[in-house]
């Protein structure tokens, strides 16, 4: 770990009060169009009006609007604070966060929409708006990069620690299960053991139930200062500690180990900030782009030890609801995670999370949670984390 | 051990399509490997192909390889980097097959899918390069596997490849020969 000053002087500064989701689906609505619902839902939820918001994240996301571009579509008056951070949510909601801190703007819009693309869906590839994305240069299969990285590394994984794909098959297991309960998922019916084996090999050893749903949606979030967040009608999410980590050889062929990647560098950094940790949490929610991302946060948040997940998942099952529950209270993922609710970026993650919070999330609510380990992307370029709790 | 590989183009099943010498213009070498992620800090890795090397950016410095090709040392910042043939010999490290990916000559994702390796060079620790192999005969490929290059050949670009190792160490470390002595 780099030596650090393990100053925390946001914790607990910055509040969550508003969120918006269009749910996640395939559809026919523009990402823009998907945007301005999600945003306007988010600020009304806030209980704000365009007029309250002065700082505005946008993301890098193809095909995904600037924050010059939402501004004029919302309709705001003038923001002091805009930025276009790269996907995946921590990013965003750092960037947010920080600059209400810093004092640069008052009450910050998230705004995050996600599409299909023709590189991860053949429907999406048939699709007419969507070819621009598509580049007309053909890239050479011999690459281990993105995507492909994971289904390389968790075949080092099992070779290492000599798992078997059944710990990968009750993360989407549990995924289904949950997202059963949760409106706004893409892909709500359940899993069998069975399914999941016979599931279409991809980039074997990581089947089509091992990667995250591709749908459309959006969601947004608004960010104020706790004292202000105490004036608004939702009950104040608070942001305890929030990071991103990386290591020094992040290039996915070249990272040396699975014992030190993105995900150890978050983890030591929001405990070494944090008062609060795996013992205190009541919901989790590790990002399952693949089902070994979600896995390996497991491991690497200190649950069980590395290579530990296939006995520790299935002592920690519940048979009848088909997920995960750690020690019989955490679950995981309720949402249904990027498996099942879909290809989230990490959004869902922290809606579900805050949702729970405020002890809104109806069939799916945990009885009494005031604490969420958050756990968005991957090894490489994108592991990041947050703790959030009730105020 | 900084020898040249000597590339078997006589067998190679695509000699027709046998690339020129490596005074390809910019242009033309972007153009024959259009797809492979050409640009200025490692189109001296892709003239080395053409030429038979496998070229490996080393510090004339401090003697450390890196990867992928960069215009300075990440570990001690000199700008005096060499691209330098190594071996080509190593181990597989990662393994996938692909059932699914953009198209290419030569390239069947049915069946058993196209394999891509990862192979740890025997020059440095976690030293890599990423490719395809060559078929293992009737035996699958996994991890741990002794492979050595042989480049491809797809429309006249050679791909890095590589096949099972008939390599032996000059200072062999087996087992059965340590619990003899």
């Amino acid at each position: 770990m780099a030596r650090s000053m393990k100053r925390s002087p946001m914790k607990d500064q910055i509040a969550i009060v508003g969120i918006g989701s269009t749910g996640f689906s395939r559809g026919d609505r523009s990402p823009l169009s998907l945007a301005l619902e999600a945003s306007t839902r988010a600020i009304r939820d806030a209980g704000l009006t365009a007029a309250d918001i002065d700082g505005v994240v946008a993301t890098s996301e193809a095909g995904a609007a600037s924050a010059p571009f939402l501004v004029a579509s919302l309709g705001l008056t003038e923001v002091s604070h805009h930025s276009r951070p790269a996907p995946l949510i921590m990013f965003s909601l750092l960037d947010a966060a920080q600059a209400v801190f810093a004092g640069a703007a008052d009450h910050v819009l998230i705004v995050t929409p996600v599409m299909m693309s023709s590189w991860n869906s053949r429907r999406a590839a048939a699709d007419p708006w969507r070819r621009g994305a598509r580049s007309t240069i053909r890239p050479i299969p011999e690459d281990a990069a993105n995507a492909n990285a994971y289904a390389t590394w968790a075949g080092r994984y099992m070779h290492e620690f000599g798992a078997s794909k059944d710990p990968f098959a009750r993360i989407a297991i549990n995924s289904r299960s949950n997202a059963a309960a949760n409106e706004l998922a893409a892909m709500r019916k359940p899993l069998s053991f069975d399914e999941y084996h016979a599931g279409r090999m991809i980039r074997t050893p990581l089947n089509m139930f091992d990667m995250d749903y591709p749908a459309d949606g959006a969601d947004a979030f608004v960010v104020t200062t706790a004292q202000r967040a105490a004036e608004l009608p939702q009950p104040p999410v608070l942001i305890h500690a929030a990071t991103t980590g990386v290591v020094g050889e992040n290039t996915e062929d070249q990272l040396p180990s699975l014992k030190r990647h993105g995900q150890h560098v978050v983890v030591d950094h929001l405990k070494a900030r944090s008062d609060l940790w795996i013992d205190d949490i009541d919901v989790f929610y590790p990002y399952d782009g693949f089902t070994i991302i979600a896995l390996s946060w497991l491991e690497n948040c200190g649950f069980c030890e590395m290579g530990g997940a296939e006995r520790y998942l299935a002592e920690h099952w519940n048979e009848e609801r088909q997920r995960i529950e750690i020690d019989g209270r955490i679950p995981v993922n309720t949402h249904g995670g990027s498996l099942s609710e879909g290809a989230t970026r990490g959004t869902g993650h922290l809606r579900e999370a805050v949702t729970q919070l405020r002890g809104q999330a109806g069939a799916r609510q945990v009885e009494g949670a005031k604490v969420a380990l958050v756990t968005p992307g991957g090894f490489f370029f994108n592991s990041q984390g947050a703790i959030l709790r009730s105020a | 051990m900084a020898d040249s590989i000597q590339t078997e183009r006589d067998n190679s099943p695509d000699t027709e399509h046998k690339p020129a010498e490596s005074d390809l213009s910019d242009a033309e070498l972007l153009e024959l490997f259009a797809g492979h992620g050409v640009y200025r800090d490692n189109a001296a890795q892709y003239r080395g192909r053409l030429a038979g090397q496998l070229l490996i950016n080393r510090c004339a410095d401090c003697d450390r390889y890196h990867q992928p090709p960069r215009p300075m040392c990440p570990s001690c910042w000199s700008f005096d980097v060499v691209p330098t043939p190594v071996s080509g010999r190593g181990t597989i490290h990662l393994l996938m097959h692909l059932h699914a990916g953009p198209p290419a000559d030569g390239v069947d994702y049915q069946n058993e899918g196209h394999p891509v390796v990862v192979v740890e060079l025997e020059e440095q620790d976690h030293l890599r390069v990423t490719g395809t192999i060559h078929s293992f005969g009737n035996r699958e490929p996994s991890i741990g596997d002794a492979v050595e290059l042989e480049y491809l050949y797809r429309g006249g670009a050679p791909i890095v490849a590589f096949r099972p190792s008939t390599y032996q160490p000059s200072q062999p470390s087996q087992p059965s020969q340590r619990s003899e002595s």
